[in-house]
């Protein structure tokens, strides 16, 4: 059997693989195995393709019996699908992941100082660092919580920061999702799934676990609570069965062990939160919401919202109950906000960036503008309050019309829209339609924060555009999923 | 557990219920009334309407696809079986994760059928063997749920439901073919009435073990309503009701459904010391009544206990 | 002037509610030329009450009445001081405009400036700003009082013509409007000329010599704006008022999205009616500070001594 050295592009299985301009993470340019992926290679030359299906078809049917689905919303009436699952690992080394473990601490740990000093003395605004306006214009920015101090200083205590990788072999931070992240239990399902299909792989690599993430969230929750009931009642906020993520958390509150409740579940008396049970009206100290801040009580904010719990903000404010993350955190992820991270970082650590960014234009300043309209047909154009791969153009890849469209809207609202450059993300091997092709990834790691520690289980989800050519890898949008392994 | 998960089981476990009562009344009535005179059809169909609680449609009611159709496919009608199946998986859908996954797929399968029947397909192939297989799904999502799941507080409210229902709709149908016997217009129910009665109760064989084929009214009062053993009779269903009402007493922690316990209780003693003779002699149709008026009262009970109750009166801790 | 304020709310509903919750901004600021003595609030049914201070320091008092209820009444007690403003001057200098745009591009008046919820730069708006000059010319503060004066002569004062909610443009369209409606309709204005301009929720004292057209049972609304060297200053445009010692401030905000009186939400199957009632008067006796213990003087000292 050749060494891994040997350029295996063009031989079985690997007959349809080619090298693009992106990075690949399996193959070097000269089509040299890189040494982490070199026991995959040899794993993959064993196997015959069907034994390749026959693994695929299995996974597939794990998933589809354990119910591991996800919503699309704008599809008629919110159709449950199974996330597509690919088989083949994606390798991050051991000095890879350190890198990235670092510099996602960085990050949160300047964010999360971010969000106390704009919601108290705004020194960062007084010094003029990031101008006042871009914050007040916000539309996550919630007034509500000036000067209201959070448990531990913790605003961010549960975090998925978008990661991708360029040709270079640089990670940069596309963007940071500070709100509700979702994904977490793909990333575990996966890993479950994987260890199914193949389980004599993971001895002959060193793959570090990942199954304490469960554990691990838990912990942080009880942490935010602990200086105000020592044996905190927790609960997963859920906005209910139809949202495209309610598998995720039936998954994460069976995980922890906690109650999976809902808006109508809780109710605020004297300050205080109780959840109905049939054993009477019990006390619940820490809430992991998964609804937005719009919907979390429609005394404050949307009163329409049925979602939430009336009263919940004031109960909040009082100390009564801990909610996890905090309200008014997207303002710290708005894209425009994001332009200026690097600057939080240097201003708050007083250290440069591990982590860089990627180059942002944002709209709202005129000669920016002027470039970002002269040139929509080269960049990617995101609003800024949006996440899952909503309202973005990606300029490449569209038609005239869109671009017109969106220059529109750019004029119509430039505070709405920033743009950046199209990346060229880097390519995994996946296998697909019985055949390994290169497809594009990125990866979501994810953070926890109590105040005092960064906890980063080694691994995150990485997302894979599944159709050829494209670089969009949001599940909504027709993205997948690989396991992704962090190697000792 | 939370008072919206307990209420949603026993919904479901309710509707699911229901479902196959209706399945097997419909079942029943086309294997009993084909072979009928036209004339006979149409008051037979009534009383099953009756014993439904649907209002009879203004014409069609000597044709069995009409009132199939208005049992079976209908939307409108919330007594349907479509209906029924519908409102018990989404009960079941807002608490997927309290449930087995088998219980759920089921659940779903079921309710995928139904949406898809039409009453033309229906009877273009095997009316009979359609609610024949309605039926068997529904008891085949009992043992499954009986046999996956927990036997908890949530399997308990489960059982509340299951019982609560069979015995409300039980009594209604005692009630209907009884009434006419009380009124003295014993000519109205014939032998064939009293089997047919007895078919829909699933009780014909369990009874022509206990008093052989000789089919009388008061013997018949007596196996549905008093029966030990028959998981047709009332009393079984109240026998089953009270016990899991004490479980989850004690199961909740904290809370007492005192008003609930002792409602049940007091249907249990009833019908544990009744006589078939006196009751017989008394006013059937009033004591059926009445035992719907109670398992009425020991819902508004267990739901004061349990999943409504005034947040004054409920502070934990 | 010493006045004695109550404030009081009735929601009835149709049907039983339960578990409502209530804000309720009704407690005088104690800032400025004004002084809070008192505040006290009741609830029938009994609720235990919380307070706060929100983003904008206004005191906002909430609680819940968990048990089932048709009625909901609530009383606000206060008891205030307020001393005479000092003269605004007759005019500001001609390089207060460039001081305005100075404040605003350095200063915290973001949230003042910017459009907010009632706040909107309408087409009729700008009709409205063309019809009465309300442009950047001579200084801010003669525009800002010709402003006032403007929109209580173009506007008819007519209760019961626009709802809480109603946007500007049906009292612009109408020629007619409620305080609430004057405010929002001056904040729009001025804010459009880069002057920081905010709403002030509160009472005023009615006089039977002023002819107010505010209606004397109610509360009443007015705005602040902000002015170089001199601060934030009140007019009350359904007056055509400089605020001043008969004007009570209880909350400030954006818009009165940010300052409603009673905020609410319950649970049941009823509809809500809501009946208020405001009482302002001047308390009975004003006592002067010297009257009780008089200021110690170097002459009781001495006589002091001498007793010893």
């Amino acid at each position: 059997m050749p060494d891994a050295t040997f350029p295996l592009i063009g031989q079985p299985p690997f007959e349809q693989y080619t090298l693009t301009g992106a990075y690949d993470e399996m193959f070097a340019p000269d089509g040299s195995v890189r040494p982490a992926y070199a026991e995959l290679a040899r794993r993959l030359r064993a196997l015959s393709p069907e034994e390749l299906q026959q693994r695929q078809r299995y996974a597939d049917l794990t998933f589809l019996n354990q119910g591991i689905t996800f919503t699309v919303y704008g599809n008629e009436s919110g159709t449950e699908r199974v996330f597509p699952y690919d088989l083949l690992p994606r390798m991050i080394t051991a000095d890879e992941w350190q890198q990235i473990e670092r510099g996602l601490s960085q990050r949160i740990i300047a964010l999360n100082h971010f969000l106390r000093d704009i919601y108290h003395d705004e020194q960062i605004l007084r010094n003029g660092i990031i101008p006042r306006e871009l914050i007040y214009s916000c539309r996550h920015y919630r007034r509500e919580m000036r000067g209201l101090d959070v448990p531990r200083n913790v605003y961010i205590a549960i975090v998925g920061t978008d990661l991708v990788r360029l040709p270079d072999s640089q990670f940069v931070v596309l963007e940071d999702n500070l709100r509700v992240p979702s994904g977490v239990s793909y990333m575990l399902t996966n890993r479950a799934v994987m260890k199914r299909a193949f389980p004599r792989l993971f001895g002959a690599h060193g793959v570090r676990p990942i199954d304490h993430y469960g554990q691990a969230l838990l912990a942080t929750l009880r942490t935010l609570a602990t200086d105000h009931r020592p044996e905190p009642t927790i609960a997963l906020l859920t906005p209910g069965v139809f949202n495209s993520a309610y598998f995720e958390h039936t998954f994460l509150a069976r995980q922890m062990g906690i109650e999976l409740v809902e808006g109508r579940d809780l109710l605020a008396h004297d300050n205080v939160i109780y959840m109905r049970t049939t054993g009477g009206l019990r006390r619940v100290d820490v809430i992991y919401r998964r609804i937005d801040d719009d919907f979390l009580d429609p005394m404050v904010f949307r009163p329409d919202s049925v979602l939430g719990v009336p009263g919940l903000l004031n109960a909040y404010r009082a100390g009564n109950v801990v909610l996890a993350n905090a309200i008014g955190t997207g303002v710290a992820d708005d894209k425009a906000i994001y332009a200026y991270v690097p600057a939080i970082i240097r201003y708050y650590l007083g250290e440069e960036p591990i982590l860089p960014n990627v180059p942002t234009y944002l709209c709202d300043r005129a000669d920016e503008r002027a470039y970002v309209l002269e040139h929509v047909d080269e960049l990617v154009i995101k609003a800024v309050g949006e996440s899952g791969g909503y309202d973005m153009l990606i300029g490449p890849h569209s038609t005239r019309e869109q671009q017109a469209q969106f220059a529109e809207r750019i004029r119509a609202n430039p505070r709405n829209y920033i743009a950046q450059p199209t990346l060229q993300l880097s390519c995994a091997p996946c296998f697909i339609d019985g055949i390994i092709e290169p497809r594009h990834v990125d990866l979501r790691p994810f953070i926890l924060f109590d105040g005092e520690t960064t906890t980063i289980v080694p691994g995150g989800l990485t997302r894979v555009a599944l159709r050829r050519g494209s670089l969009v890898v949001n599940s909504s949008q027709g993205g997948g999923s690989k396991d992704t392994w962090v190697l000792y | 557990m939370l008072s919206r998960v307990a209420d949603s089981l026993y919904w479901m476990s309710r509707y699911l219920e229901r479902t196959e009562h209706t399945a097997r009344l419909i079942g029943v009535g086309l294997t009993q009334i084909l072979d009928q005179t036209p004339q006979a059809i149409a008051p037979r169909w009534s009383r099953l309407l009756a014993a439904l609680h649907v209002e009879p449609p203004v014409t069609g009611l000597d044709d069995p696809q009409t009132i199939t159709r208005l049992l079976t496919t209908d939307a409108a009608n919330t007594a349907s079986l479509v209906s029924c199946i519908t409102l018990a998986r989404e009960n079941a859908r807002q608490v997927r994760e309290q449930i087995s996954s088998e219980m759920w797929e089921q659940i779903n399968q079921l309710y995928l059928r139904m949406r898809a029947a039409t009453i033309e397909q229906i009877w273009h192939d095997e009316p009979v063997e359609f609610y024949q297989m309605v039926k068997e799904r529904l008891h085949l999502i009992q043992g499954i749920t009986d046999a996956t799941m927990n036997h908890g507080e949530g399997w308990r409210f489960i059982q509340v439901g299951r019982y609560l229902e069979r015995i409300w709709a039980t009594t209604l149908l005692l009630e209907v073919f009884f009434q006419p016997y009380f009124n003295g217009d014993e000519g109205a129910i014939g032998s064939i009435d009293w089997v047919v009665l007895l078919k829909s109760c699933t009780a014909f064989e369990a009874y022509c073990k206990v008093y052989t084929a000789d089919v009388q009214a008061a013997q018949i009062a007596e196996f549905l309503l008093l029966n030990a053993e028959s998981p047709r009779s009332i009393r079984f269903a109240a026998d089953q009701l009270q016990d899991s009402l004490e479980q989850i007493s004690q199961l909740a922690g904290g809370r007492h459904a005192g008003r609930a316990e002792r409602l049940a209780g007091r249907l249990r003693a009833q019908l544990d010391y009744g006589q078939v003779d006196e009751i017989i002699a008394g006013d059937l149709p009033l004591f059926l009544r009445q035992i719907r008026q109670q398992c009425t009262a020991i819902h508004e009970a267990i739901y004061q206990a349990y999943i409504t109750y005034p947040i004054e009166q409920a502070l934990l801790r | 002037m010493y006045y004695s304020i109550l404030h009081k709310t009735r929601f009835r509903y149709s049907a039983p509610v339960t578990e409502s919750q209530t804000e309720v901004r009704m407690c005088p600021r104690d800032e400025g030329i004004q002084r809070l003595i008192e505040f006290h609030l009741t609830t029938a049914p009994y609720a235990r009450i919380n307070h706060y201070h929100d983003w904008l320091g206004n005191e906002v008092y909430h609680f819940d009445v968990a048990t089932a209820h048709r009625q909901l009444l609530i009383i606000a007690e206060s008891i205030v001081q307020l001393t005479p403003p000092l003269p605004l001057p007759d005019q500001l200098d001609g390089a207060a405009w460039a001081m305005l745009d100075e404040i605003a591009a350095h200063g915290d008046f973001w949230d003042f400036l910017m459009p907010s919820h009632f706040i909107q730069t309408t087409p009729a708006l700008l009709d409205l700003a063309r019809e009465i000059g309300a442009e950047r010319r001579s200084d801010p503060l003669t525009v800002l009082r010709e402003m006032n004066h403007s929109i209580a002569q173009t506007f008819a004062y007519a209760p019961q013509t626009t709802r809480v909610d109603s946007p500007i443009d049906e009292a612009l369209l109408a020629r007619k409007g409620v305080c609430q409606d004057f405010t929002h309709i001056m904040i729009a204005l001025v804010r459009r000329i880069g002057i920081p301009c905010r709403y002030v929720s509160g009472y005023l004292f009615h006089r039977t010599e002023d002819h107010d057209r505010s209606e004397e049972d109610a509360t009443h609304a007015w705005v602040e704006a902000y002015l170089p060297e001199v601060g934030w200053v009140g007019f009350d445009p359904t007056n055509n008022l400089i605020a001043g010692e008969r004007h009570i401030r209880v909350a400030i905000g954006r818009d009165y999205a940010d300052v409603p009186p009673t905020r609410g939400i319950y649970r049941g199957q009823a509809t809500s009616q809501l009946e208020v009632g405001v009482k302002v008067v001047p308390t009975a006796v004003h006592i002067d500070e010297t009257e009780v213990l008089p200021q110690i003087t170097t002459a009781s000292v001495q006589a002091e001594l001498q007793q010893q």
